[in-house]
């Protein structure tokens, strides 16, 4: 579509839109000290940056769409709240305004200016508390509004006369939204709500709440629906819909026509239900062992005659496709926003700031993404920790930061995204930044490494040590102690529920912290190593290669065989030795490549056995004080497999 | 015959774009409202084959407008004009009666393609 022929007209209504918005605000702004009814201006002010979004996005003006949308997305819920925005509030919805003006100007001459990005964060970040977490809001039911979905069970005459024998019966109507399509569950619901003007729907998957929530798995939707129209009418109504990739309509079992149909789901008022977190935990318990039986069953299948396993096989895999869904089901009730680790942030950083006697400001970006409530938890103290590092150790005190040419107020900047199945969490200050060369002598000086080994890390490496035990802690060192203060603990609770932590520092402008976090905890792919007769777990997120080598070809290096790997030379432990299993017998051997103490170690082990999917449980009772075992899982035989910790096993 | 299309929209730019779309699409853009009380008179004075609905306008939003309009005419074909992040404004549309929905930005084959299916055409 040839845009340019709109931009005049875009210029024109977009400008006067954001006019109006500054007049409005200052009027709101008065009229809120003086007491008045603000319900209608702050209506007028969100219907008026909705336009500009609406406009902005067709005219391909992304930067404008951004911050109208911020501005929307503030305004909206200030609506939803009936609330009078704050001064600071007013503040950056004029600056959000005076923006738009500004880049609709250079959008009349023919640029796309972008969005500037601190201030759409500061808008998120205004907006947020406003953004209560999903209330279950109690939704207008009219009954005049979706008569057809209300007078489901009983159909009008004509309907009964079009079908054939005049029974009622029952179809399965299954469709796939197209890929094209931006909002699947929104394309399901009308699915949904046409058939059930045909008749009762029986059963939908995913259910019309679901789709309320957004979700529909693979872009699918299954419909058991009791009509009496014939199988055209239903044909010429799904046809009737657009981006369909797929529709099939097959029969179901028939009904006796006067038996009447199980209550029909209603395509209106949406339920919430709250659960106790510990029920979920159950659940998700059950899953886990839904998905054991179903990997015994497999195994079981393995012993069967070749003319009978296919079969097994087949039904084995649908079950399995079935548990797994479940278990994505159960999870997915089980994501909380990120904004449950971060809120306190701020308020945190206030006060540790005003004790340290240093101005610094949080900005966190990304609170709506989600994970698993149990990672989350697992997260907050450790984030908490973080911040009480850049504050007290990485932020200057005012007077030192304007000699260093910044600004007298620190920033520290907490942003959430989502990278494939993982949640990366990061937090980055502007304060003085770690040197790696003082932490690579303290580590030295404490202990904890040789000179030789400290000589061979890489600077990134070196940044690492600050979360080994002995240099973290390391008092005499006072440069680098205070930065350290619980680093080993925070990189150990990232570590324990699957995630890996990782540090970024240039001297003198700042550090960043990197988590990158699982999605979930209960389930981790592991890789399987068999050391003697036993067979044990090492979790992927920690193992970097494995090779088949002849041990007695590498070199040694005082004593010790050392394995080339990655342009350095790992130390190779025989894993038996670590564990305290008998000596191998010799033949063929693998070397595991994995996470040590501050630097890779290989690990001699019998044989790879390959990798799984993992249910992982915490070792409980007398194992617990086991050092070197970190959670058990049950492989499809039924054989118990522990899962190691190698640092811990190392330091053991 | 060329199929009757009334378009409701507060923004005279997009009902400038949208208009653009129906014309070289071959329909005929009958009338025009720019919120929801007018869009409800004029559709009950110009029966038009089809009406793209916004949803945030003054006045009256495009859901209840769409309420009131298949309300007296349950035959009445609306098709709503969203934005991302209005899913359950839409859906809210949807039980309101409207036939389908498409999307901004707007491509122009995406939208004619949802109202010719909507008209039995595609």
């Amino acid at each position: 579509m040839d845009l340019a022929k709109y931009l005049s007209l875009f210029v024109t209504e977009a400008g006067e839109h954001l006019g109006r918005i500054g007049a409005e605000l200052v009027r709101l702004e008065q009229a809120a000290r003086a007491g008045e009814p603000l319900d209608a201006s702050v209506d007028e002010l969100f219907r008026r940056a909705h336009s500009v979004k609406g406009m902005a996005a067709s005219m391909e003006q992304d930067g404008i769409a951004e911050v109208a949308h911020g501005a929307e997305d503030l305004l909206g819920a200030l609506r939803r709240r009936s609330e009078a925005p704050s001064p600071e509030m007013v503040d950056l919805l004029l600056a959000a305004c005076d923006a738009m003006t500004g880049m609709v100007a250079r959008a009349a001459a023919g640029e796309a200016p972008t969005a500037d990005p601190a201030l759409v964060a500061r808008i998120a970040a205004v907006g947020a508390p406003l953004q209560a977490p999903p209330v279950a809001a109690p939704r207008p039911v009219e009954a005049a509004g979706a008569p057809d979905a209300a007078a489901a069970p009983v159909r009008p005459v004509e309907a009964m006369v079009a079908a054939p024998n005049g029974a009622r019966h029952r179809v399965t109507v299954t469709v796939r939204v197209a890929e094209g399509c931006p909002v699947p569950a929104v394309r399901g619901f009308l699915v949904l709500k046409k058939l059930s003007g045909l008749g009762g729907v029986v059963e939908a998957s995913p259910s019309v709440d679901e789709l309320r929530a957004g979700r529909i798995p693979e872009r699918r939707l299954r419909v058991v629906l009791e009509t009496a129209a014939p199988r055209e009418a239903i044909a010429r109504a799904l046809s009737q819909i657009a981006d369909l990739a797929e529709a099939a309509i097959a029969d179901a079992e028939p009904v006796a026509a006067p038996v009447r149909a199980r209550e029909p789901e209603k395509v209106e008022g949406a339920r919430t239900l709250r659960v106790r977190a510990d029920r979920l935990d159950h659940f998700l318990d059950l899953v886990g062992e839904l998905l054991l039986a179903t990997q015994r069953i497999r195994e079981v299948g393995k012993t069967l005659p070749d003319d009978h396993r296919p079969r097994l096989e087949d039904e084995v895999d649908r079950l399995h496709g079935t548990v797994k869904d479940l278990h994505d089901q159960v999870m997915a009730v089980r994501m909380t926003p990120v904004s449950l680790a971060t809120d306190p942030l701020p308020r945190a950083a206030r006060d540790l700031a005003r004790r340290t006697g240093k101005q610094v400001e949080v900005e966190v970006r990304g609170q709506g993404i989600e994970l698993d409530r149990g990672v989350l938890e697992e997260i907050a103290d450790p984030l908490l920790h973080l911040l009480r590092n850049a504050v007290d150790h990485g932020i200057e005190a005012p007077h030192l930061r304007l000699l260093a040419g910044k600004s007298a107020t620190g920033h520290v900047a907490v942003s959430a995204r989502r990278d494939r199945d993982r949640v990366v969490l990061e937090m980055e200050d502007d304060g003085k930044g770690m040197d790696p060369e003082k932490l690579r002598r303290a580590a030295v000086a404490r202990g904890a490494l040789t000179e030789a080994a400290a000589q061979a890390l890489t600077a990134r490496e070196c940044l690492l040590l600050a979360c080994l035990p002995g240099v973290s802690t390391a008092d005499a060192v006072t440069d680098v102690s205070g930065r350290g203060v619980g680093m080993d603990a925070v990189k150990r609770a990232v570590e324990d529920v699957g995630g890996a932590l990782d540090l970024e520092s240039t001297p003198g402008l700042g550090t960043k912290v990197i988590l990158r976090l699982p999605l979930t905890v209960a389930v981790q792919p592991v890789l399987l190593v068999r050391v003697g007769d036993e067979v044990v777990g090492l979790p992927i997120a920690k193992v970097h290669g494995a090779a088949h080598v002849d041990l007695a070809a590498l070199e040694t290096s005082r004593g010790a065989p050392v394995l080339p790997h990655d342009g350095r030379l790992v130390p190779v432990h025989e894993l038996s030795a670590l564990l305290g299993f008998a000596p191998p017998r010799g033949g063929p051997r693998a070397v595991v490549v994995a996470d040590g103490e501050g630097a890779p170690v290989g690990l001699a082990v019998d044989a790879l056995l390959g990798q799984q999917e993992a249910v992982l449980k915490p070792v409980s009772g007398p194992l617990a004080r086991v050092s070197g075992l970190s959670a058990v899982t049950v492989l499809g035989n039924g054989r118990p497999v522990f899962i190691l910790d190698v640092q811990r096993l190392l330091a053991a | 015959m060329a199929k009757r299309v009334l378009i409701v929209d507060d923004a005279v730019f997009m009902r400038n774009m949208i208009r653009d779309i129906f014309s070289a699409g071959g329909f005929e853009v009958v009338g025009e409202a720019a919120n929801g009380l007018e869009a409800v008179e004029k559709y009950k004075e110009l029966r038009p084959d089809l009406t793209t609905m916004d949803i945030v306008m003054p006045f009256k939003s495009g859901i209840e407008a769409t309420r009131e309009i298949v309300r007296a005419d349950p035959a009445a074909v609306v098709v709503m004009c969203s934005a991302l992040g209005q899913e359950s404004l839409v859906m809210e549309a949807i039980e309101a009666g409207a036939s389908d929905f498409v999307v901004k930005p707007f491509k122009p084959e995406d939208v004619l393609a949802v109202v010719r299916k909507v008209l039995g055409e595609g």
